[in-house]
């Protein structure tokens, strides 16, 4: 974990209120897991004033100069600020932080996003396909908007030799409904040895259900209100199957689904 | 002209430089190790331990408001004797002097909590967290009432020869009245401020942000109100004072210190920025350079009032 300088190449927009910040950062960032993410500071304000977590959602290395991409959704004036950063402004990057995801070998896996969710499983989805261990990618949003950057994982799980599967609850792309839905369908079929999830709480929780029941086991990267990101503040408990709180942030945020009290 | 002294002495506590973490924004000191502050600090005060492990609050335990941010952590610690044990070694090869902040329900549990840390040499200090409901009173916090403060710190006084410090609430109506009380119970060293009470609601969901729906609020919205309970309390009560709330750059310590603070703690601005202890430490050093003063405690309650107050 380093406090590093960033630079700011581009902000890359996609239909609001989502957008990636690629960010140009020093070497000494890596190495750096799938699932693990970062704390960007925000502005020189008082408002925000804690920073931000993001998901790690891309990595591009070449020689010693690394970018990062971090996929972030408007939702308030932290965001709204970084949506809007100017090429060349400096970002102080505190990373990459946490536990990431184990890649374990199987015979086809399953990686599911619940909208902006799906930027802490990008990089997961690189590594299984360069291990040649074939997913598919199930993508849930609220609607067609609410599944930035699709063609990336689409790309990525075609590499792999799997699919992407989307759903939309208003069924304005893909099959209408939760992704629970086809997932549990393949789950029936026991298509899969091996579930990787993000997304909001409830839907990861329908997802441990559902492993569960299928005698799947999984892992999930979770979210949670975070003041520091490396297990000072306390303030991101996650309830732990053994009765404590676990914290997101330096437990986490991936938890292995039979971890958490969901 | 030489380096500037740093080296502070508030009451019986010797720190190599005037500033300290506060507690619970700190963890317990290790969490910090990979970002450097540690060598420089002048002091940790510990995260709150109890004499049983403790699980904390559901969440959401905190959230951020303008300037600053609400925690309600629930006093989640892994206990002291896992801190001792497990802790303490790891921290013994930094120069930073170790305070161990304690709060327990009764008197009876701070008593035991001082008598365990008693032998330890590393323990540098100990400072009462008095902001704890009083299990045996009904639930009104020892901080809260002069008589039950003045009781708990003469107990605990008989079981440490350590520099004893009480941590004041500023959610009274006059902290330096507790000031007293403390004092008058043996307390070494008064540090204010604790967190404000405070409350923040989603206006979009109705639903207040905290599972606990109060909670404390610090970070740089309440500077100005520790500032003034750090200078009632300095030149009311006669004790030295550690200032503590809302402190993320030099020039907050140096009003800190000339409110009549003889050290300060940081808290919420090492979440923004771990390493402000530093960045503080090089800003003090510079602002006593170019002011010419030799010694940082020549600051020490220097403000200068209108002739009519």
């Amino acid at each position: 974990m380093r406090d590093l300088r960033a630079t700011v190449s581009s902000v890359e927009p996609h239909p609001l209120p989502y957008f990636t910040l690629h960010l140009e950062i020093a070497e000494d960032f890596l190495p750096v897991v799938p699932g693990q993410f970062v704390m960007v500071e925000v502005g020189e304000r008082l408002e925000p004033y804690l920073r931000r977590p993001f998901s790690v959602h891309d990595l591009r290395v070449a020689g010693s100069r690394v970018e990062i991409d971090l996929l972030g959704k408007v939702i308030g004036r932290g965001t709204h600020l970084l949506s809007t950063a100017s090429p060349g402004s400096i970002l102080r990057v505190l990373g990459p932080l946490g536990r990431g995801f184990e890649v374990q070998p199987h015979d086809r896996v399953a990686l599911v996003a619940g909208g902006v969710g799906s930027a802490a499983l990008l990089l997961l989805g690189r590594q299984l396909a360069d291990r040649r261990i074939p997913f598919d990618f199930y993508y849930g949003g609220r609607s067609s908007i609410d599944l930035p950057c699709r063609s990336d994982f689409e790309e990525a799980a075609t590499a792999s030799g799997g699919s992407c599967i989307v759903t939309t609850e208003d069924g304005s792309e893909g099959r209408e409904g939760l992704v629970t839905g086809p997932l549990g369908e393949a789950l029936e079929q026991g298509a899969y040895g091996f579930l990787y999830a993000c997304g909001p709480m409830g839907l990861l929780a329908a997802l441990a259900g559902l492993a569960r029941d299928h005698g799947v086991a999984g892992e999930a990267a979770l979210e949670a209100p975070m003041g520091c990101g490396y297990g000072a503040c306390l303030g991101c408990a996650v309830p732990h199957v053994d009765g404590h709180f676990a914290l997101c942030c330096k437990d986490g945020p991936v938890f292995r689904f039979d971890e958490v009290r969901w | 002209m030489t380096e500037p002294d740093l080296s502070t002495r508030v009451g019986p506590l010797e720190l190599p430089n005037p500033v300290l973490t506060a507690s619970g924004t700190f963890g317990y000191g290790l969490e910090f190790s990979h970002l450097g502050s540690l060598a420089k600090l002048g002091g940790i005060v510990t995260k709150g331990l109890s004499l049983e492990p403790r699980k904390g609050n559901p969440g959401p335990r905190i959230c951020e408001t303008r300037g600053g941010m609400l925690n309600s952590i629930g006093l989640q610690n892994i206990g002291i004797e896992a801190f001792l044990v497990d802790v303490l070694p790891g921290l013994r090869q930094y120069p930073a002097r170790v305070v161990l902040n304690l709060f327990g329900t009764s008197i009876d549990e701070y008593r035991q909590l001082a008598r365990r840390a008693e032998p330890i040499p590393e323990v540098a200090g100990v400072e009462l967290n008095v902001s704890c409901p009083n299990v045996e009173r009904g639930g009104i916090e020892f901080g809260h009432d002069p008589e039950i403060l003045a009781k708990l710190v003469a107990a605990v006084r008989q079981e440490t020869t350590k520099p004893l410090i009480v941590k004041l609430s500023p959610n009274v109506a006059a902290p330096h009245e507790l000031g007293e009380a403390a004092r008058e119970g043996g307390a070494d060293i008064l540090s204010c401020i604790n967190t404000v009470v405070g409350m923040a609601i989603d206006a979009r969901t109705r639903r207040p942000l905290l599972h606990t729906v109060r909670g404390g609020l610090s970070g740089p919205a309440i500077k100005p109100i520790a500032l003034r309970i750090v200078f009632d309390v300095a030149r009311k009560v006669g004790l030295p004072v550690i200032g503590i709330g809302g402190i993320e750059t030099a020039s907050d310590v140096i009003e800190f210190l000339l409110a009549g603070a003889s050290a300060v703690q940081i808290g919420t601005a090492l979440f923004r920025d771990p390493a402000t202890p530093e960045r503080i430490l090089d800003g003090l050093r510079s602002y006593l350079r170019e002011s010419g003063i030799a010694k940082v405690s020549e600051l020490v309650g220097a403000v200068e009032l209108p002739s009519d107050t």
